[in-house]
């Protein structure tokens, strides 16, 4: 009787590595997406048309500003915000608390008075700008509680000029 | 003798490499387009903000600046001067002045005006305030009037 041989070589199984690679090939590409290896970005936008500062000074004050005051320390990090005489200091909430005296200012968001007010935010030329920006934020508006949409406040910001730096004095 | 019937030979499409495949090139190009929207430079760390949305309507065409700093592997800042990272220069803020009267004519020469086209400031969180705006007011010098400020979505 013939015996099946059951050779040594035979027992030897290939791996297939084709679909292997396929599914690491795709792993490896889900982990860099959800890797979020580029932040999403978003932006403000501001328009600042050129003016002559002469001219401003000659017009007649007939809109309301928010004065909004930064104040830096010698590093750069924010001392203090004042919005008009009110000083709201440095604490964690003071974005918090910007964004709250604002609306205390226009009333409700999208009341028509926002339209005419403008924002002017005067900085130390040292100030980091990453507290500017904040600043911007908190003016602009805020999140609704589902976190989707933005309630406006005040759409215009302005800049004053910087306080201090090497151009203070001229 | 069994005679083996034939069976008509329908060709099997062998659906598995195909859909590999696909997913592969989707994902591709998922990747490549999220690399392809922004021109960051990866020295800028930008500040964040819950409110900072992407626009809705992007503009045709815009002027993106880098502001940021010379920062080693470790991310530390190595240069405490601030520069902006215009096609591969690196030019002090300050001294930006000529690029933007550069960019402004190339736009008149496509017919635009600069004032139509948004200056986005892509600047660092721990950049001065003053320095940006100083740099708004080279740009303003040369007829931009449109700014946007970038930050990095904070998500909560």
């Amino acid at each position: 009787m013939k015996l099946r041989s059951s050779g040594r070589e035979a027992e030897k199984i290939e791996p297939q590595m084709a679909p292997m690679i396929d599914v690491v090939f795709q792993l490896l590409i889900f982990f860099m997406l959800t890797l979020n290896i580029v932040e999403p970005e978003g932006d403000f936008n501001v328009n600042m048309p050129i003016t002559d500062s002469t001219e401003a000074s000659d017009e007649p004050v007939l809109k309301t500003d928010i004065k909004v005051r930064l104040v830096a320390n010698e590093d750069g990090s924010l001392n203090t915000i004042r919005v008009g005489q009110l000083n709201l200091g440095n604490g964690p909430n003071v974005f918090a608390g910007l964004n709250h005296e604002i609306l205390k200012i226009i009333g409700r968001p999208g009341s028509p008075i926002t339209k005419d007010m403008e924002v002017e935010l005067e900085s130390d030329y040292n100030l980091h700008y990453e507290y500017t920006l904040k600043a911007v934020s908190a003016c602009t508006g805020r999140l609704d509680p589902s976190g989707k949409h933005i309630i406006r406040y005040i759409e215009k910001i302005k800049f004053a000029p910087p306080v201090g730096g090497p151009n203070a004095g001229s | 003798m069994k005679i083996k019937t034939k069976k008509p030979a329908v060709a099997d499409v062998d659906m598995t490499p195909m859909i590999d495949i696909v997913f592969q090139l989707i994902a591709f190009f998922m990747v490549i387009t999220n690399f392809e929207q922004i021109q960051a430079d990866e020295r800028v760390k930008l500040p964040s903000d819950s409110l900072a949305k992407p626009p809705v309507v992007k503009a045709a065409d815009e002027l993106v600046l880098n502001i940021g700093f010379d920062r080693n592997a470790e991310g530390e800042i190595t240069d405490p001067q601030a520069y902006i990272f215009y096609n591969g220069e690196q030019i002090p803020v300050l001294k930006f002045g000529p690029k933007f009267e550069q960019e402004a004519r190339i736009y008149k020469q496509k017919n635009q005006d600069p004032k139509d086209v948004p200056v986005i400031l892509r600047a660092d969180a721990l950049v001065k305030t003053g320095l940006v705006q100083d740099l708004i007011k080279l740009a303003q010098e040369n007829g931009f009037t449109k700014f946007a400020f970038k930050a990095t979505q904070k998500i909560e």
